[in-house]
């Protein structure tokens, strides 16, 4: 009994995640997605480079970048947020 | 269930491995999605079967089935219910299945975490995942299988029990601690592996794992910390610390990984350290493997050496292959790995960060080589030469006092370059404020290293109080904030800039307590009831001896009335002889252990063990420590733990 019991367990344990892990092969052919045109990471980039201006400005107000490095560097960041806003507005 | 659902488990979680990494290159070579969802579900199905394998032997355990050997190896009738679970990582095979189960969980948090996210690393993230629960399937299925039936024809009707060094709540928690860490370690390698496999080196995968990395650093952190604080509690010898081979084994990727954490900073700001991060990753994977393989293989005496074994080959083997794979594609992708950045300054927090990276690799260098010094020594002259804690305290006080140096200097340097002005305004109160603490501990008496350390600690933390000082003055002058507003909104909006800050508290807490070590003072006495010695000015009078029988040992119990020079009465305290296995017929069976008792305060530990005892005369041989400063380690510990949290804590945007 004990045998065909922890058999039973073993194969129940075995073809569930089988057809779980098998599924989606019954679906229709998808082609693979381009990283950069997914619509979430560039959400994700955009977030990044307003924390990174934000992190640029606290940097400054403490003292820690002078007046140049402070101007050449928010105005490439802010150069990048504009060009991800337009790629996530032109979708 | 039976152990033969475990074995069952365990050999579907390794055919499973090898299917995930057949689908996911397939889908790699093809870009047909649905390869790359069932490769994701097939990764998931190992952590399934891992999980169902753990949970069977934690059940066999606690039902103390003798049948299996490794639970009647580990435990006995008689053995606590919480000391039965944690005989899960007492055993070689156990704890081999715990790594794997913990692996697991952090490969499944992964899968579900990036569903949807960055679908260029996953599918190499997810290889290299199920290449490392591959291995660990190969040893637990084939090498060293919990599973095992008992190798008896005859029905064994006890087992042989726990160690009793393990019989603590301490140890207890303090292995799967460290193993959180040393595993967490596998998720950003898998991520710089695919990195690199994808040609994608720029700070992508670094944002992806920036939380991972802490987390990680966390456990390990917290796993070395209560590895000491066993140590203290446990074996009885007064310390925390003994460069022990595997207390080192946890220190290397430490030491990596703390590098690590600050130059992905770099990376992350500057685009900078590209080929400097892989390197330290590689190398904190490498060597949390390594540790693993030096904890079991039993190829170093150590008070850890529960277990010996022959798994050093096979863990050898992969560390090899981890390293010049790894290595080998880094040459390969060396075109991708190249940063559009250069260092501008000697005086730039670029370089400070730099410089305090080459100083844990040193470090960690440093205790490399002594701790394979002996290895080294026998392979090559054919005598193995024991190094020991003063060669490691030699080289390594000074390297920490640099390290501890560069925690106070790295915050003040500005980004690109510190001039003149900034480097006299941010310096001047905390090189004061060292120099004033300098002269008071020399006026106290105090000299060398102890000056040096404690001066630092002075300078460190007056940094850390002029950083907090500069950015609420920042806030309260362009917001117009109170003070109380302005350092709440400053750390919640830069979390890890000032949990990191407050992590340096921690590490300038934990200097002031290893700093201590340098006035320990001991003493070894034996006493019958009524008398009395005196140690570092304190009085130790035995008025009691006692003897109990309890589940599992047998003790001899001696109070201690401690009092104080002119007689003030401090503590009592009760340090114990231990027999475990007392009832075992095998007199060889039974082990001795010393029930330390520690009275312990801010300024001072008194620290007692019942080394001996003589039941004929009644006499108790005890021995007093007097360690001063030992709680502000412990201390420094919380601290750490509490600013990391802060720094990884998950901002409302992300």
């Amino acid at each position: 009994m004990e045998f065909i019991r922890d058999y039973g367990l073993i194969l129940i344990f075995f073809i569930l995640p089988l057809i779980f892990v098998i599924q989606p092969l019954f679906l229709q052919k998808i082609e693979e997605k381009d990283e950069t045109l997914d619509r979430g990471t560039l959400k994700r980039k955009k977030i990044i480079l307003y924390r990174q201006i934000k992190e640029l400005e606290m940097e400054f107000d403490i003292g820690n970048i002078n007046e140049d490095d402070f101007q050449a560097t928010r105005t490439e960041l802010k150069q990048e947020v504009s060009a991800v806003i337009a790629q996530l507005n032109s979708k | 269930m039976t152990p033969i659902a475990g074995g069952a488990a365990l050999n579907l979680a390794f055919g499973f491995s090898i299917l995930t990494v057949i689908s996911l290159i397939f889908y790699t070579r093809s870009g047909d999605q649905r390869l790359f969802w069932v490769g994701q579900r097939l990764s998931l199905a190992i952590s399934f079967f891992v999980f169902m394998a753990t949970f069977i032997l934690s059940y066999q355990l606690m039902i103390s089935n003798f049948d299996i050997d490794y639970v009647a190896r580990y435990t006995s009738l008689e053995t606590p219910t919480m000391y039965k679970i944690s005989a899960l990582w007492a055993g070689q095979s156990g704890s081999l299945l715990f790594w794997l189960f913990i692996l697991s969980i952090f490969a499944t948090t992964t899968v579900i975490q990036n569903q949807n996210k960055h679908h260029r690393l996953m599918p190499w993230v997810i290889i290299t995942l199920a290449v490392i629960q591959m291995f660990f399937l190969v040893l637990t299925n084939f090498v060293t299988n919990p599973f095992m039936p008992t190798d008896a024809d005859f029905v064994v009707a006890n087992g042989n029990g726990l160690n009793p060094l393990l019989q603590n709540v301490t140890m207890a928690i303090h292995p799967p601690t460290l193993y959180l860490g040393y595993v967490g370690f596998s998720v950003p390698f898998a991520f710089a592996f695919s990195a690199l496999m994808n040609k994608d080196t720029s700070s992508l995968w670094i944002q992806s794992i920036r939380r991972w990395t802490l987390v990680a650093w966390l456990f390990l952190s917290m796993g070395i910390i209560l590895g000491g604080w066993w140590a203290y509690q446990e074996l009885g010898w007064g310390g925390y610390w003994a460069w022990d081979p595997v207390e080192n084994a946890s220190f290397m990727p430490w030491l990596t990984a703390t590098a690590f954490v600050h130059s992905i900073i770099i990376q992350e700001k500057k685009d900078m350290l590209r080929v400097w991060n892989m390197v330290l990753i590689i190398l904190t994977f490498t060597l949390c493997i390594f540790g693993t393989f030096l904890t079991r293989s039993g190829v170093m005496s150590s008070v850890h050496s529960f277990t010996a074994s022959s798994l050093g080959p096979i863990f050898l083997t992969f560390v090899f292959i981890i390293m010049i794979v790894s290595f080998g594609l880094m040459y390969l992708r060396k075109d991708d790995l190249r940063s559009p950045r250069k260092m501008e300054s000697f005086t730039s927090r670029e370089s400070g960060f730099l410089f305090n990276n080459m100083v844990f690799v040193v470090m960690c260098f440093a205790v490399f080589w002594g701790t394979l010094f002996p290895v080294f020594s026998e392979a090559v002259r054919g005598t193995k030469i024991t190094v020991g804690p003063p060669f490691f305290n030699q080289i390594n006080i000074p390297i920490g006092l640099i390290l501890l140096a560069l925690t106070g200097i790295g915050p003040l340097l500005a980004w690109r370059k510190t001039s003149k002005e900034s480097l006299i305004r941010n310096f001047t109160f905390p090189i004061l404020s060292g120099l004033v603490g300098a002269a008071i501990f020399l006026f106290l008496g105090y000299k060398g290293y102890v000056v040096i350390s404690l001066s630092l600690c002075v300078f460190v933390t007056a940094t850390i109080f002029t950083e907090f000082a500069r950015g609420i003055k920042a806030r309260t002058n362009k917001f117009n904030e109170s003070i109380f507003v302005a350092l709440w909104r400053m750390v919640s909006k830069n979390r890890s800039r000032y949990g990191g800050y407050i992590v340096h508290l921690g590490i300038v807490l934990m200097f002031v307590g290893f700093t201590g070590h340098a006035f320990d003072k001991e003493k070894e006495f034996s006493l019958t009831v009524g008398e009395s010695d005196h140690v570092a000015g304190y009085q130790f009078e035995l008025i009691k001896m006692s003897e109990a029988e309890r589940a599992n040992h047998y003790a001899w119990i001696s109070e201690l009335r401690v009092t104080d020079h002119s007689g003030q009465f401090i503590t009592n305290l009760r340090p114990e002889k231990r027999v475990y296995f007392h009832k075992n017929p095998d007199v060889n069976r039974r082990q001795p252990h010393s029930e330390l008792d520690i009275y312990s305060t801010m300024n001072k530990d008194i620290y007692s063990i019942f080394s001996a005892v003589d039941n004929e005369n009644g006499i108790a041989f005890i021995k007093i420590m007097v360690n001063p400063l030992v709680r502000w380690v412990w201390i420094g510990g919380y601290i750490l733990v509490f600013g990391t949290m802060i720094a990884m804590w998950p901002r409302k945007d992300s």
